[in-house]
C-alpha cells in the first residue's frame, strides 16, 4: 500500500450554498488506517464536508486531497479509491442485495469474475446470505446500512465513508454495525472517515474526533484527551419549587465552577472529583435548601461540544443545513 | 466486454429491471394505449368507410401505430421519472461517487426506454393480430414500426431525463406529462388528416408526431415503403437528438456543482 493511500487531508475548506456557509473553513489530517469521528448536531456541516470529499460537491473554496489525489482535480482517481455510504442509504428497493453488489462491482470495473466472489465474500461478512436474494425493499433498516457497508466496500477501498452510518438504527443493529466497522479497520487496515450525531458512537468507535458546528471544528483530538479537558465531573442539582435559587447556587459554588445546566437546575464542576459530593449534599442540607434531585455527570464528549459552543449536542435544536441534491444547481 | 459497455449494459439492465418490477408502473401505460384501442375500434370502425378516409381495413389498422407511440410515451415518461426518483433517492449520488462514466447514467437509462420500446411494439401488434388485424407489410413492416417506436421511446425518455436531472424531482418530470399528452391528441394519429378541418388541420400538420405515425401507418396499410419508414424514423430520431442534448446540458449543469 502506498504511503499515502489511506490519507484524507481537508486545509481550509469552505462551502457556500447562495448566502448560508455550511461549511466555514475546515482543516483535518486523518492518518492511514486510522477511525476518524466527525461529530456534530444536525446542520453542523457533516454531511457537506463528506459530499466535498467525496466529490459530490465541489467546494467554494479551499483544498482537499483523499488517499493522495485532489478532490476537485482528479475525481476518478479518488473515487476508485473511496468507498461511500451515504446517509440515506441509496438503495435501490426493487432489487436484491446481491444484485446491487454485482452491479456495483461493475460500477467499479470490477472483472465478472472476481465479482461473483468479492459479492459472495462481502454478503457473508456482512452476514446477508440468506437475504441476498431478497429484494431489498424486505429488508430492515439495519440490514440495508450493512448491505450499504457490503456495497462500499466492493472494491477494497483504502478510505471508507460512513456518512452517520446508525441513525435510525435500533440498539443491536448499532452495536452489530460498530463490530463490523471495527473488524474492517483492524483487520483490512482502512481508514474510516465517519460522521455521527451520537457521541456514544464517536466516543465508542473512533480514535480521533472533530467536533464541529455551525460549518467549524471547535474542538479535535482523541476522545479520552477531549474529555480530560473538560475535567471533573458535574453535579446538577435540581431544587424544589419556590425554593431559594440565589442562596443554593452560593452554597454550590463553594464546591467548585459554575457549570451550565438543565433550566431549573443548577450545575457545578465538583473540583473533588465525585467523592466529593457527600459534602455538597451535607452542607445543601444545612443550608435547608429542598433538593428534589441529584445527578451526577462523568464528562463526556457531550460536555466537550458544550463547554465549546455552549449548547447541548443531544437534543440540540437542528439548524437547517442545505442538502445540495434538493437545491437546483445554478 | 470492455468496462465501459459493461457499464452501459448493466445501467440499462438496471434501468429495464426497475420498470418490469413495478407491476403498478408499468401495467397502466400498456394497458391505457391498449383499452384506448379497443374501445376506439369498435365504436369508429364504420369511419373507416367515410369518403376521404386513408385505405384502410379497419379501424385498429388505422389506430395501431398510434397505440404504439402512445406506449411509448407512456413508458418513456415513467421511465424518466424513476430517473428523479433516483436522485431523490439518493441512487444517483451512488453512481457519481463511482468511478463510472458520467455518460453511462444518462445511456443507460435511454438505452433501456430503447429495448422497452422495441418490445411494448411487438406487445401491441400480437395484441392486434389477435383481434384480426392485418399488417400488409408483413413481419418487416412490424419490425421497422418498432425501431421507429423504439428510437422514440428513446427519444421521449431522454427529454424526461433532461426535465428529471434539471429538477430533481419526479412530480416535475410527471407534471410535464400532459405537455406531451396534448402533442399526442392535436396530431393525426387518431383521425386522419384528410376528414379534419381548420386550425385543428393546420396544427396537426405541424406536429412531427402525425407525420412520424404516418409513416408507421404506411407499413401496416399499404406495405413496405422506405420513404416513409425514413421520414418516420428521421423524425424519431430528431426527438432523441434534442432530448439527449438536453439531457446532456441538464448532467452537466447538475454535475456542475460536484467536482
Amino acid at each position: 500500500m502506498e504511503a499515502n493511500q489511506g490519507h484524507v487531508v481537508a486545509q481550509g475548506l469552505v462551502r457556500r450554498f447562495g448566502s448560508i456557509e455550511a461549511v466555514a473553513g475546515i482543516d483535518l489530517e486523518v492518518a492511514p488506517g486510522e477511525i476518524f469521528g466527525f461529530l456534530g448536531p444536525n446542520g453542523a456541516g457533516k454531511s457537506t464536508t463528506i459530499r466535498m470529499l467525496t466529490t459530490l460537491l465541489k467546494p467554494t473554496a479551499g483544498r482537499a486531497w483523499v488517499a493522495g489525489h485532489d478532490v476537485v482535480e482528479d475525481p476518478d482517481a479518488v473515487r476508485r479509491s473511496i468507498g461511500v455510504a451515504l446517509q440515506d442509504a441509496a438503495i435501490d428497493p426493487l432489487m436484491t442485495g446481491r444484485e446491487l453488489l454485482r452491479l456495483q462491482a461493475i460500477l467499479h470495473g470490477l472483472p465478472r469474475s472476481t465479482s461473483a466472489d468479492r459479492s459472495q465474500f462481502l454478503l457473508e461478512m456482512v452476514g446477508l446470505t440468506a437475504a441476498a436474494d431478497r429484494r431489498v425493499g424486505t429488508y430492515s433498516g439495519g440490514m440495508r446500512r450493512r448491505l450499504d457497508l457490503a456495497l462500499s466496500l466492493i472494491h477494497e477501498p483504502a478510505v471508507l465513508f460512513l456518512d452517520e452510518p446508525t441513525t435510525g438504527l435500533d440498539p443491536n443493529s448499532r452495536f452489530a454495525l460498530w463490530d463490523e466497522i471495527r473488524k474492517l479497520n483492524r483487520e483490512g487496515g482502512t481508514t474510516v472517515f465517519l460522521t455521527t450525531q451520537y457521541m456514544e458512537e464517536a466516543d465508542e468507535l473512533a480514535g480521533r474526533v472533530a467536533i464541529i458546528d455551525e460549518g467549524r471544528i471547535v474542538a479535535e483530538g482523541t476522545p479520552d484527551k477531549l474529555k480530560a479537558r473538560v475535567g471533573v465531573p458535574t453535579l446538577q442539582v435540581t431544587i424544589g419549587h419556590g425554593q431559594d435559587a440565589i442562596g443554593a447556587e452560593s452554597i454550590l459554588m463553594r464546591f467548585g465552577e459554575p457549570a451550565p445546566a438543565s433550566p431549573g437546575a443548577i450545575a457545578v464542576r465538583l473540583e473533588g472529583g465525585a467523592s466529593g459530593m457527600a459534602a455538597v449534599v451535607r452542607a445543601l442540607d444545612e443550608g435547608k435548601v429542598q433538593v428534589e434531585g441529584l445527578e451526577l455527570h462523568m464528562p463526556t464528549l457531550d460536555d466537550v461540544f458544550q463547554e465549546a459552543t455552549g449548547r447541548r449536542l443531544e437534543g440540540a435544536e437542528p439548524t437547517t443545513e442545505p442538502q445540495p441534491q434538493e437545491t437546483t444547481p445554478r | 466486454m470492455s468496462v465501459a459497455v459493461a457499464q452501459y449494459a448493466a445501467l440499462s439492465r438496471r434501468s429495464l429491471l426497475t420498470t418490469v418490477r413495478q407491476p403498478r408502473a408499468i401495467i397502466p401505460p400498456i394497458l391505457f394505449p391498449l383499452m384506448f384501442m379497443a374501445l376506439s375500434s369498435a365504436a369508429f370502425d364504420r369511419t373507416t368507410q367515410l369518403p376521404g378516409f386513408p385505405q384502410s381495413e379497419s379501424f385498429l389498422q388505422f389506430l395501431i401505430c398510434a397505440t404504439i407511440v402512445q406506449g411509448a410515451l407512456f413508458a418513456s415518461i415513467a421511465s424518466g421519472s424513476d430517473m428523479a426518483h433516483d436522485i431523490e433517492e439518493g441512487f444517483f449520488d451512488r453512481l457519481v461517487a463511482s468511478p463510472v462514466s458520467r455518460t453511462s447514467i444518462l445511456v443507460g437509462r435511454v438505452f433501456g426506454s430503447f429495448v422497452f420500446g422495441f418490445f411494448q411494439a411487438w406487445f401491441y401488434f400480437a395484441v392486434g393480430l389477435l383481434f384480426g388485424l392485418t399488417v400488409e407489410g408483413g413481419l418487416i413492416g412490424m419490425f421497422g414500426v418498432s425501431l421507429v417506436a423504439a428510437m422514440f421511446a428513446a427519444g421521449v425518455a431522454s427529454i424526461a431525463s433532461a426535465f428529471a436531472i434539471r429538477t430533481g424531482s419526479s412530480e416535475a418530470v410527471l407534471g410535464a406529462f400532459p405537455l406531451l399528452f396534448s402533442l399526442m391528441f392535436i396530431s393525426g394519429n387518431f383521425f386522419p388528416r384528410s376528414l379534419m378541418e381548420g386550425w385543428f388541420k393546420t396544427a396537426a400538420t405541424i406536429n412531427p408526431l402525425t407525420h412520424m405515425v404516418e409513416g408507421m401507418r404506411a407499413q401496416v396499410i399499404t406495405g413496405l415503403d422506405l420513404g416513409e419508414w425514413m421520414s418516420a424514423f428521421v423524425i424519431a430520431a430528431g426527438f432523441f437528438v434534442v432530448g439527449i442534448t438536453l439531457a446532456t446540458m441538464a448532467l452537466k449543469r447538475r454535475l456542475a456543482v460536484a467536482a
